[in-house]
């Protein structure tokens, strides 16, 4: 039987499954470790990172483990890369249920799935969206992109907001460096995907050996929509590409000189006190947003300076889901009250 | 103003430490500390080279500065050996080494050392899940032995006080009258919501699993160093509390260096080592940020995170000191701080050095969670 969640789609006869999370049960496809947990820490959207949605909100960061992807660079290895099988000892076992209580009890305003892939937990993250769309808690993600048609609609439905790792423009880096043999599935997703979502668009640049393939990134995301934000990502060394050089940041910053033409909303970060992390008005260039970035995780808004998700200055339309919410906005509430 | 230098490799910014804004700065001191800076990339905290970086830059600081103290932390040894599982031997390797790279440091400086080991490691034997509280479990990365518990429900008490892996449960006051006793002029944070109910205290070998803490497992982590080891030529020390006394009275005479190794016991200390008091009662230091700023301020501080505050209730959106960790101000008391001679720290224990020792200009590692986004220098001040 055929697993269906991605586009490796494994034959999950004999327990095979390129991701270690899913098996063949009675003729259906099963989680093998449902509701199991790598981490949930309350974080700030921005760190994400997304730029676009619910500014200046408090995210439920959580993850699971394993990946359908084998990125030489990957950053979470010892979480994605490995076995699950070896790392239940580690997670942390939480109902769909009581994760939402969790996000309310920690005042959190959405829920956001990171460090891994979510496509390898789509059922559990499923459970979790019943109950937080019966509390109001919108829920996003970030994904590779590599989902069949049938998971991208069921992300869809998760899922309001997605961030979507576009990692290059070629089938021959996929191949070299993540392990799949075509990338025409992501590009369908992404433009599924944009369709009834707010999607954010990341791309990692390894110098000299992606970063010939920004521009062509850059025409498709504008081809699709050209406020879609875009994130270009400095790469460090990390996983089995520790020896590799750390790419230079002015050189990276002119090779997305010509992008920027195309783009009204590239972001350059990835690294610490980057200057390329603020939002400016695309028609008058005023600044709208501003942030801070502290590289890998650590970004956040400073100022909001778009009342109403318009430029104080000319009018214009700032394409952000939802308004700015404060990071203490809610009080946190106690968990007999939720429960 | 504080001057934050930032270098991600061949690249580099200056902001304004307080506030986090891009700020110009040419001061003749902020353009010596960028130029050491730049010529010494950080390698990254598991790195063999990361504590050879420590050296090399704190001696590039002095031919250039000419400090009359200054203060180094070797931390390599700790990342590896809480992370990875060494070889017995290997780990004996890993601990020698960085001593070693403190007595080159001395050898090539010159100064007088006053060396700080933070104790042994040991392998980690079990961990308690306290996720599925009604209440709030609040542990960090770097913490083994304590956890915050907030708002605990009775059935939560309950289950606590099943688990033997605990060793204790301690009530919010009685963790700050123990203190208060040892130390009445104690700083007790003001804001109610980021002190835990009652601090669960692990058994030696335990660990706890909860919100904040890591996604690597640890391998080793620290025993119960209730003492831990000191080399100190200008006589006995106790307490940790009595190093910074001790330094400011020498300091007219001598150049001297407080050197801290963080994961290494006194099986690694020379024969002459004072043990010294590390902690009050139950409660021992691990090494972190609480451990650091006793050390350098001569005061307890066991309520320095990661004790398990609520942290996140406090971040709010306006943040001061975005470069520096959970601290908003910078401490009073500290070694460096008023201190009217040059100071410089270098240290690879993460963006922590220029907050706890207040000297004139400190080098650190713009680390988090092993990810090396580069260095930074900080710069107090560029008038002496
Ligand atoms: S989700 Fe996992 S099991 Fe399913 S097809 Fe993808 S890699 Fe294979």
């Amino acid at each position: 039987m055929k697993c269906q969640f991605c586009e490796r789609t494994c034959d999950l006869t004999n327990g095979r499954s390129f991701c270690g999370m899913y098996m063949e049960e009675n003729g259906r496809v099963l989680e093998r470790f449902p509701d199991q947990w790598c981490t949930y820490n309350p974080s700030r959207i921005e760190s994400v990172p997304f730029y676009h949605a619910y500014p200046g909100s408090r995210s439920l960061i959580i993850g699971t483990a394993g990946c359908n992807f084998r990125c030489r660079y990957c950053s979470n290895g010892f979480i994605a890369c490995r076995d699950p099988a070896d790392l239940q000892e580690v997670m942390y076992t939480i109902p769909a249920d009581r994760l939402v209580a969790m996000a309310k009890k920690m005042g959190c305003h959405n829920i956001v799935f990171n460090v891994n892939e979510p496509a390898v937990s789509l059922p559990s993250l499923e459970r979790v969206s019943h109950y937080a769309r019966k509390e109001d808690i919108p829920m996003g993600c970030l994904t590779n992109g590599y989902t069949t048609e049938s998971a991208t609609r069921m992300m869809m439905e998760i899922f309001s907001f997605v961030h979507i790792g576009l990692k290059g423009f070629s089938n021959a880096f996929y191949r070299e460096f993540v392990g799949i043999p075509d990338m025409t599935p992501i590009l369908r997703n992404i433009r599924m995907f944009a369709q009834t979502c707010h999607v954010e668009i990341a791309s990692p640049v390894i110098e000299d050996v992606n970063d010939h393939e920004l521009f062509d990134i850059a025409q498709f995301i504008h081809d699709i929509r050209p406020d879609i934000p875009w994130h270009v990502f400095r790469l460090l060394p990390e996983h089995d590409m520790k020896e590799s050089l750390y790419p230079n940041i002015d050189r990276m910053d002119q090779a997305l000189e010509t992008s920027r033409k195309l783009l009204p909303y590239i972001y350059f970060h990835n690294f610490v006190g980057s200057r390329w992390v603020n939002t400016q008005c695309p028609n008058c260039g005023h600044t709208v947003i501003k942030r801070f970035s502290l590289g890998c995780s650590g970004d956040r808004l400073d100022e909001f300076l778009a009342p109403d998700n318009t430029c104080p200055e000319c009018g214009t339309p700032i394409p952000i889901l939802g308004t700015r919410v404060a990071w203490n906005e809610k009080q946190s509430v106690s968990w007999e009250a939720i429960s | 103003m504080s001057l934050a230098v930032i270098d991600a490799r061949e690249w580099q910014n200056r902001f304004d430490l307080e506030t986090g804004q891009p700020r110009k700065s040419d001061a003749p001191v902020a353009e010596m500390a960028a130029r050491v800076l730049s010529r010494h990339p950080y390698p990254g905290d598991v790195d063999e080279q990361a504590n050879q970086w420590v050296t090399d830059t704190a001696l590039d600081l002095i031919s250039h500065y000419d400090p009359d103290l200054v203060c180094l932390s070797y931390v390599q040894q700790f990342f590896s050996d809480r992370h990875f599982n060494h070889s017995e031997t290997e780990r004996e390797r890993l601990f020698a080494a960085a001593m070693a790279e403190a007595d080159r440091f001395v050898e090539l400086s010159g100064f007088t050392p006053v060396i700080v080991g933070t104790g042994n490691m040991i392998p980690l034997a079990g961990d308690m899940d306290l996720s599925g509280l009604d209440g709030l479990a609040v542990s960090s990365n770097w913490s083994a032995r304590y956890c915050g518990i907030h708002h605990p429900s009775p059935r939560d008490m309950e289950f606590l006080n099943s688990l033997d892996t605990l060793e204790r449960i301690v009530p919010r006051q009685e963790w700050i009258d123990l203190f208060q006793a040892a130390q009445p002029d104690l700083e007790i944070l003001q804001d109610p919501r980021l002190m835990p109910d009652f601090l669960a205290v692990a058994r030696e070998g335990q660990a706890f699993k909860t919100m904040g803490t890591t996604l690597r497992k640890p391998v080793h982590i620290p025993a119960n160093n209730f003492q831990v080891p000191v080399v100190s030529p200008f006589g006995p020390v106790t307490d940790l509390r009595e190093i910074k006394p001790l330094i400011r009275a020498h300091l007219s005479t001598h150049k001297i260096a407080l050197i801290l190794v963080e994961g290494v016991g006194e099986s690694f200390f020379p024969e002459s080592r004072y043990m010294v008091q590390n902690g009050v009662d139950w409660f021992c230091y691990e090494p972190g940020d609480a451990f650091y700023l006793t050390l350098s301020t001569g005061r307890h501080q066991p309520f320095a995170y990661p004790a398990g505050f609520r942290s996140f209730d406090k971040d709010a959106d306006a943040i001061k000191f975005p470069f520096s960790g959970y601290m908003d101000a910078v401490p009073g008391h500290t070694l460096g701080l008023n201190f009217p001679g040059k100071s410089i720290a270098v240290g690879n224990r993460s963006m922590f050095m220029h907050m706890a020792f207040g000297v004139d200009i400190s080098i650190e590692c713009f680390a988090r969670n092993l990810f090396n986004q580069g260095c930074m220098a900080v710069v107090h001040r560029d008038d002496k």
